[in-house]
């Protein structure tokens, strides 16, 4: 007697249909959710931990964020006259340790987390790719 | 169907004459007629008719199964919240083009311990029935490749011919993922195949005839003026069994056994590639739209709709059926995005113990009501 207490109107069935058919008519509150990547970014969190930035004037060129990076990725060169970290982002894990120990709060990281490229030298990014200028407020 | 001498353009039942007779509208065809009767080859200019409304149909089908390859990512991407495809062209809308293009491009590999002249045929003799599933099938009024008397029936035995090239293929592979899909396949195929024949024997009982024209014709006009005649109405269990086993029929989810990709890598086509593999998706779309077609032509009224005035009726036939068709197609994809995969013994049971017993009862019923006058 198993037909007796068979779901013979498939109400499973009826009730996913419906379900689905919501979502094609974006009834209720269900928009389309992707972007567009190319053309359209998503927003990053302000405190998103992408590429750093080492602050031209503030950084002292001290090494104590070359010696907490617990993957080695940070080395101090020469740029100019002065001495500023360079980072290997091929070895980098993002962790920010760099940024917390800066004394000179020179180092922080930006938003940018489109860092794929063709060779690992590439990969190495040098002071002349790193620094930037603190706008001077008047 | 031999026509000697000029055309008159009395009668318009298929696509053949429907050429005619715009060619006769046009004022062209005696002159066409005469050029060839004068070398006394007739029967070149039939020919060259009948080859131009295959090439017509082929290009259809050609161009529906893009369609619906972008259609079905569409679907799937809307019930998912996505966009789906939106770079190749307006919405997407050439990405088959390109999907195409890519697979022409691929390396056409064959395994090598394949059964290399089955390996190779069994594509074919997957794409070929599902164009010929097409001949009988009405798209509009005198929109017919052939209006058969029995189109039936030799829909049914064309659509049972697909498990022979699923098992070929299957077997040629040499791979044992392929050789269960088939295995799968052709026992899905067979046992949906008789509630799929039973429900439309039901029809047939109704209207009296194979014919696909007959039956559509019979649907035409209106109950109480409102309720259109179609044979949903009077057979609305059929069309239920009629649905699922045509949806068990094309392969798809929630009965895809015969590419079951969490189980079976691509099921009976995993080893081929290039434009092996486009033939076996061809083949596929082109019997989603066919089955669909049939399931519109014998449920669902065909080609029947409110006339416009104004309007040829060959144009609003086509339209109505073209609508149909893609709501029952609609259906097909909604369902494949909203429903998991059934185990093989479950779509066994279910294709054996309840659809086979409903229809047999469907069409004892059918019968007895016949026979008593109520029905027709």
């Amino acid at each position: 007697m198993t037909w007796m207490t068979r779901n013979w109107t498939m109400s499973g069935i009826i009730k996913g249909l419906t379900v689905t058919l919501k979502h094609v008519l974006h009834i209720g509150d269900r928009p389309t959710v992707t972007v567009q990547y190319p053309y359209e970014r998503m927003k990053v969190a302000p405190r998103f931990r992408g590429l750093h930035a080492v602050d031209e004037d503030a950084c002292i060129g001290c090494g104590i964020c070359d010696t907490n990076c617990p993957n080695g990725s940070i080395r101090i060169v020469k740029h100019g006259t002065r001495w500023y970290p360079q980072v290997n982002i091929g070895m980098c894990m993002f962790c920010g340790y760099c940024v917390d120990v800066c004394p000179m709060n020179a180092m922080k990281m930006t938003g940018n987390y489109e860092l794929a490229d063709y060779t690992r030298e590439s990969l190495v990014y040098g002071p002349d790719r790193l620094l930037f200028k603190k706008e001077v407020k008047q | 169907m031999l026509y000697s001498g000029m055309w008159t353009g009395d009668t318009m039942t298929n696509a053949y004459e429907l050429i005619i007779n715009i060619l006769t509208a046009i004022g062209v065809y005696d002159t066409i007629f005469g050029v060839f009767k004068s070398y006394g080859m007739e029967f070149v200019l039939k020919l060259i008719i009948v080859l131009v409304t295959l090439a017509v149909l082929f290009g259809f089908v050609l161009v529906t199964v893009m369609f619906l390859t972008w259609m079905e990512r569409k679907v799937a991407a809307m019930v998912q919240s996505r966009y789906g495809p939106m770079v190749t062209g307006p919405r997407g809308l050439l990405q088959p083009v390109m999907d195409g293009i890519k697979l022409i491009g691929k390396e056409d590999i064959v395994p090598a311990k394949a059964d290399r002249f089955v390996f190779n045929l069994a594509p074919y003799l997957a794409f070929v029935p599902a164009i010929l599933v097409f001949v009988p099938l009405p798209f509009g009024e005198s929109l017919i490749i052939s209006d058969l008397r029995v189109g039936l029936l030799y829909i049914i035995a064309i659509s049972a011919l697909s498990p022979i090239s699923i098992l070929l293929a299957g077997w040629a592979s040499n791979n044992k993922y392929t050789l269960l899909a088939a295995m799968r396949a052709v026992a899905q195929d067979i046992s949906y195949t008789l509630p799929l024949a039973l429900t439309a024997i039901a029809v047939v009982m109704l209207t009296g005839s194979l014919s696909t024209v007959d039956i559509v014709n019979a649907q035409s006009g209106t109950w109480f003026g409102i309720i259109p005649k179609w044979f949903i109405f009077l057979q609305p269990l059929a069309f239920i069994l009629f649905l699922i086993a045509s949806i068990a029929e094309m392969g798809r989810i929630p009965f895809d056994f015969q590419e079951s990709e969490s189980e079976l890598i691509a099921g009976f086509f995993t080893e081929y590639s290039g434009m092996k593999f486009a033939m076996y998706f061809l083949a596929e779309y082109a019997h989603l739209f066919a089955v669909s077609g049939i399931l519109v032509t014998i449920f669902l009224g065909g080609w029947n709709g409110p006339v416009l005035p104004g309007i040829p009726v060959v144009i609003t036939s086509l339209v109505y059926f073209i609508l149909k068709t893609y709501a029952v197609v609609f259906f097909a994809m909604w369902l494949r995005d909203t429903v998991p995969r059934i185990r093989i013994d479950q779509l066994l049971n279910i294709g054996w113990k309840i659809m086979i017993p409903l229809a047999l009862l469907n069409l004892i019923v059918t019968g007895f009501l016949i026979t008593a006058g109520v029905m027709r």
